[in-house]
């Protein structure tokens, strides 16, 4: 029932050549689409042995099902050929963008992940048995048998050192994803050319070049307007990247180190996260008497609300977040649910996803305990969380003989902006307490402990920290010459002198 | 943008000028020509995609003032007091009379919403004003502006000085400004973001306008009054300072030898601004009072709705007595033996109910008129008495556009001026938002029309259609905007016939001052009393003229005015 490719009007010789170079390029692209699921598996989930294991366990065992199945295909083997080499084009070059996609719900992903694996194992595992009958005629089945299978065990060598040599450091995983489905589909465009009459269907020319087209304009925009540009602006790998309303978000890993960047600023490394954490919270919750109920505004990535959790004073945290992509991502995402200890998840988290400055003008309950971790003050819409206003209201949350912890930019680098914030904490009637602590991803990092009554330095840490023991916290309020006090004016809204300070510290700074 | 520019040097557009500005005026002006066909080649702005309309159309209404034939009231009510006119100065009247524990008054409003030039306008994204947006924190002598405020809670606490310290969140946040010259956004709208540091000229002449302006500000006559206070009464009547009046601002400058183009653009902005007067056509008087009034660095109080939030307030206390809808068409002073209106001897007011379109007739025993005056002789009976000086009470007209915008602009401060436009540029209704998270915002932009003749302005300005006006609006912000068109979603256009009196030369010390104060038992109370359509001014003479009420009812009262006061 097979049809020979021997129909007139060609030599039989270039379809032959035609049908073994769409053999060699199904066994590339094949086996690039699993090495790229296997990657990009590990960027997000870890874990890379199991990743690879399990991936190209499914892969083989998938083209199993496909060579099983092909028995069940009896006509039209050519277009079945054609029409299976575009869906392999389509599947195996959307591979990349959808995996980055799924990524935002981790049960999803395991699903996606595998779901496609299994499909483009299958598409695969049908074309060497199609091969072979189309061909069975043109050679004696010694000859077909190992020129066939010598091909795709070459294609998957190309595959194995091209992956790593030059797609990985130099293409990038979604341009590469797209690249070989582009490959897959030019040879699926050739293919309808050369095999017009055999498979006799105007319509798989059409869906080809469409196929072929979309693929194309992947490469071109989806690649180049958003990975490209990011990847030009991180170190490291891109595993992560998403646009809410509020902020652009993007996770990168490279040797065990994840980094969160919102619009490009650099918010942890989990190199050394614990230090920043570390001294944002317990300096401040450890001179708290009894710090029951704490707030914390901002840190969505639940980092603060981990060091948090290590002191059983506390009752009740209530995080406040703008962003519920972030405090989704922090809280069910296992990779990085991990990072914080699946803090976000604890029986004792409250989150809330609110604008901090409207949150707290709707609401009255008081804290024993405040961390204030924003983002730096870099333009007038985040000035606001740093103005007279907006401390004079927090100080109305705070309870008597409680304390707040206020993430305070570089004294450093931005010297005038870390005194700026001291200063505008002070002119509300607050105490401020100046702290730094030296956190290698950022540099010098500043803090303000804010209290209405001055605070006794606590003597007792929670046991399970990695850097701060109550000696070494007390050295912290210490400030050596070149991040001493500067004469600074307070910042008001009407004024957001802060912004100043801040944009002039770093880009002296940086320079 | 030739065609704008002959817009601020007071000279109306052309259908060709118009055609000049632009693709969309090109649409614009086929279907302003021939109402009702859209012309083939019409382009709506933003592809048909931006809707809005010509919002507030009472200037009909008011019309019908002039063509009469209102029915006869068929009720008599009595009312001690009635304040005719629900704009800022009877509103005052009416927040100082309810202050003082008399409540049995009337205030009879024509629009919808009182208010006058402080209306506001709300949408799904903002409250937004339609004229008034901003009150400069008051100095010693606005004693009643003070007062308002700190019932309004804008005072957060007193110094030990006893001074007010505003609330920041309604004090104007930072960016307040920015100005757009020379394909460049500038920090600051000032004589000196502009100053070419190579140009000796302009150095001097910028030197010694400062220096002008340093000597006036410390101005203080025999009695300790300055030479231009706020309200307008409590300036000194020294004749070095009243004899500004008779000059203009150019001719002040031409005088002085100030030739700098960019400081004179300054000060024509800032004319064009606060009195919809140019240079030429502005008071040296009004001109110096704009500068040398306020203390230096003055900051502003601003709310979304701009002053509908006092608006808000007053009508929060004035709810029972404002009767909206109601057109007040006759005024009818009781006359004494000698046939002349009689102090105490009552008036009549006829209103009509705009709504169910049946007259009605107050007996009142005083009237606050709080109309401008232009109006008077319209309304009132025998007004101008025969052998008064003629009342020459002249209004410029103004077009107030609000754009819902989907995000704002980049960089966008509260009040963003472009250099050498007509309008006096744009300010953003959300800029006080305390929220961090960027999003669709509400644009409202000013267009004072200039030209010497208000009349002709007047009718100019009514003929244009609503494309017209958004074809005039994106060819001008289109300069600092490229994106402008695509970011605009609605635009809906207030056309002001008499928005602000003109404190043209001789008016504030002449025509303005030598106006009535008094018919009879009607007091008049407007800001066109002091030649400057300023709220402080509409406040202080609605509270002065409550107060001259008070005081005829023998009702006890506290003054809220400066004791310095030149009524």
């Amino acid at each position: 029932m097979d049809d020979p490719p021997t129909a007139p009007g060609g030599p039989a010789g270039a379809r032959t050549r035609a049908l073994l170079i769409a053999a060699f390029t199904i066994a590339t692209c094949g086996l690039i689409y699993e090495l790229l699921a296997g990657t990009i598996a590990s960027y997000l989930l870890g874990d890379s042995v199991t990743q690879f294991s399990t991936i190209i366990g499914v892969y083989l065992f998938a083209m199993g099902i496909g060579s099983y199945l092909s028995r069940y295909v009896h006509r039209d083997l050519v277009a079945r050929f054609i029409e299976i080499e575009i869906l392999v084009g389509l599947i195996g070059g959307l591979s990349s963008p959808v995996l980055f996609f799924a990524f935002g719900s981790i049960s999803a992903f395991r699903v996606v992940l595998y779901a496609w694996v299994l499909a483009t194992g299958v598409l695969v595992g049908l074309e060497i048995p199609f091969l072979l009958r189309i061909l069975k005629d043109q050679f004696p089945l010694r000859d077909l048998v190992s020129t066939v299978l010598s091909l795709d065990y070459l294609g998957a060598l190309a595959a194995s050192l091209l992956f790593p040599l030059w797609l990985v450091p130099r293409v990038g995983l979604m341009r590469s994803s797209f690249v070989f489905g582009v490959l897959n589909l030019v040879v699926a465009v050739w293919m309808c050319h050369v095999f017009r009459r055999e498979h006799g269907r105007p319509r798989l020319t059409v869906q080809a070049w469409a196929a072929l087209a979309l693929l194309l304009a992947g490469a071109v925009y989806a690649d180049d307007l958003m990975e490209r540009s990011e990847r030009q602006l991180y170190a490291d790998p891109v595993i992560l990247s998403r646009t809410s309303p509020y902020q652009r978000i993007v996770l990168t890993q490279a040797n065990g180190d994840v980094r969160l960047f919102l619009n490009g600023n650099l918010q942890f490394s989990s190199r050394d996260e614990y230090r920043y954490h570390e001294a944002l919270v317990h300096p401040g919750l450890a001179a708290v008497a009894a710090p029951r109920q704490v707030l914390v505004l901002g840190g969505g990535d639940g980092l603060a609300v981990r060091e948090i959790l290590k002191d059983n004073r506390v009752e009740q945290i209530t995080l406040v977040d703008l962003d519920p992509l972030v405090t989704d991502l922090f809280a069910a995402h296992d990779a990085l649910a991990a990072l914080n200890d699946h803090a976000l998840r604890s029986p004792r988290v409250r989150v809330v996803n609110a604008d901090a400055f409207v949150w707290l003008e709707e609401h009255a309950e008081r804290y024993d305990f405040i961390v204030v971790d924003f983002p730096d003050p870099s333009n007038y819409s985040l000035g606001k969380l740093y103005t007279t206003t907006f401390y004079r209201r927090l100080a109305a949350h705070l309870d008597a003989g409680g304390a707040m912890a206020i993430q305070s930019t570089s004294p450093l680098a931005a010297r005038e902006a870390f005194w700026c914030i001291v200063e505008t904490v002070r002119a509300v009637g607050l105490h401020a307490a100046p702290y730094h602590a030296a956190i290698p991803s950022f540099g010098e990092w500043g803090f303000v402990l804010a209290s209405s009554e001055p605070l006794r330095a606590a003597d007792r840490y929670p046991a399970a920290l990695r850097y701060l023991t109550p000696d070494i916290a007390r050295s912290l309020f210490d400030f050596p010459s070149d991040m001493a006090p500067v004469p600074v004016e307070v910042n008001r809204l009407n004024n957001q002198i802060l912004v100043q300070y801040h944009t002039d510290g770093w880009s002296r700074y940086a320079r | 943008m030739e065609p704008l520019r002959a817009l601020i040097r007071g000279r109306l557009l052309s259908r060709r000028d118009l055609l000049r500005l632009g693709p969309f005026a090109a649409g614009a002006l086929g279907l302003g020509c021939r109402p009702g066909a859209p012309a083939p080649a019409a382009r709506a702005p933003g592809g048909g995609r931006i809707s809005g309309s010509i919002v507030g159309a009472s200037h009909r209404i008011g019309h019908r003032l002039r063509d009469g034939g209102f029915p006869e009231p068929q009720q008599t009510r009595e009312v001690p007091v009635v304040i005719v006119g629900g704009g800022m100065a009877g509103l005052s009247a009416g927040w100082k009379l309810a202050g003082s524990g008399m409540h049995d008054f009337v205030l009879l409003e024509l629009e919808a919403q009182p208010g006058g030039n402080a209306r506001w306008g709300e949408n799904a994204v903002s409250a937004y004003p339609w004229g008034a947006h901003y009150v400069p924190v008051p100095g010693a002598e606005a004693t009643a502006v003070r007062e308002l405020l700190d019932e309004m809670g804008m005072v957060r606490e007193h110094g030990p000085d006893g001074e007010p310290i505003y609330d920041a969140r309604h004090l104007c946040h930072a960016p307040q400004e920015r100005l757009f010259f020379h394909g460049q956004w500038r920090d600051e709208i000032s004589a000196r973001a502009l100053l070419d540091a190579g140009d000796t000229g302009a150095v001097a002449a910028l030197a010694a306008f400062d220096g002008q302006v340093r000597r006036y500000s410390d101005y203080r006559d025999a009695r300790g009054r300055r030479a231009f206070a706020l309200p307008r009464a409590a300036s000194t009547t020294d004749a070095e300072i009243v004899a500004l009046d008779r000059l203009s601002m150019r001719d002040y400058f031409d005088r002085a030898g100030w030739s700098s183009e960019r400081l004179r653009w300054y000060v024509d902005y800032c004319c064009r601004d606060d009195y919809g007067c140019t240079l030429d056509t502005t008071s040296a008087w009004a001109g110096w009072h704009y500068f040398c009034s306020r203390p230096a660095g003055a900051e502003y109080l601003t709310w979304p709705e701009g002053n509908g939030r006092i608006v808000r307030h007053y009508m929060a206390r004035l709810a029972e007595q404002v009767r909206t809808g109601m057109l007040v068409y006759r005024l009818r002073p009781a006359l004494d033996a000698a046939g002349a209106p009689a102090p105490d001897g009552g008036v009549e007011v006829d209103a009509l109910d705009t709504t169910s379109d049946t007259a009605v007739r107050f007996r009142a025993r005083h009237v606050v008129y709080a109309l401008p005056r232009f109006t008077a002789r319209r309304v009132i009976e025998n007004y101008p008495p025969a052998g008064a000086p003629s009342e020459e009470f002249t209004y410029c007209p103004w077009m107030v556009a609000n754009l819902t915008v989907d995000r704002l602009p980049d960089g966008a401060a509260w009040d963003n001026v472009l250099y050498d436009s007509p309008s006096v540029g744009y300010v953003v209704a959300t800029h006080q938002d305390l929220r961090t998270t960027p999003g669709a915002s509400v644009l409202t932009y000013y267009l004072p029309l200039t030209p010497p003749n208000p009349e002709v302005a007047r009718a100019w300005m009514l003929e244009r259609s609503w494309d017209d006006w958004v074809a005039l609006i994106f060819a001008d912000l289109i300069q600092a905007h490229p994106e402008i068109e695509s970011l605009v979603s609605n635009v809906d256009v207030m056309l002001w016939g008499h928005a602000m009196i003109r404190p043209v030369p001789g008016f504030l010390w002449g025509a303005a001052r030598r106006a009535e104060r008094r018919h009879g038992a009607i007091r008049f109370a407007h800001s066109d009393m002091s030649g400057l359509s300023l709220f402080e001014e509409a406040q202080y003479h609605g509270v002065r003229a409550a107060e001259e009420l008070l005081r005829a009812l023998g009702h006890p009262h506290a003054s809220s005015l400066p004791p310095a006061a030149d009524t």
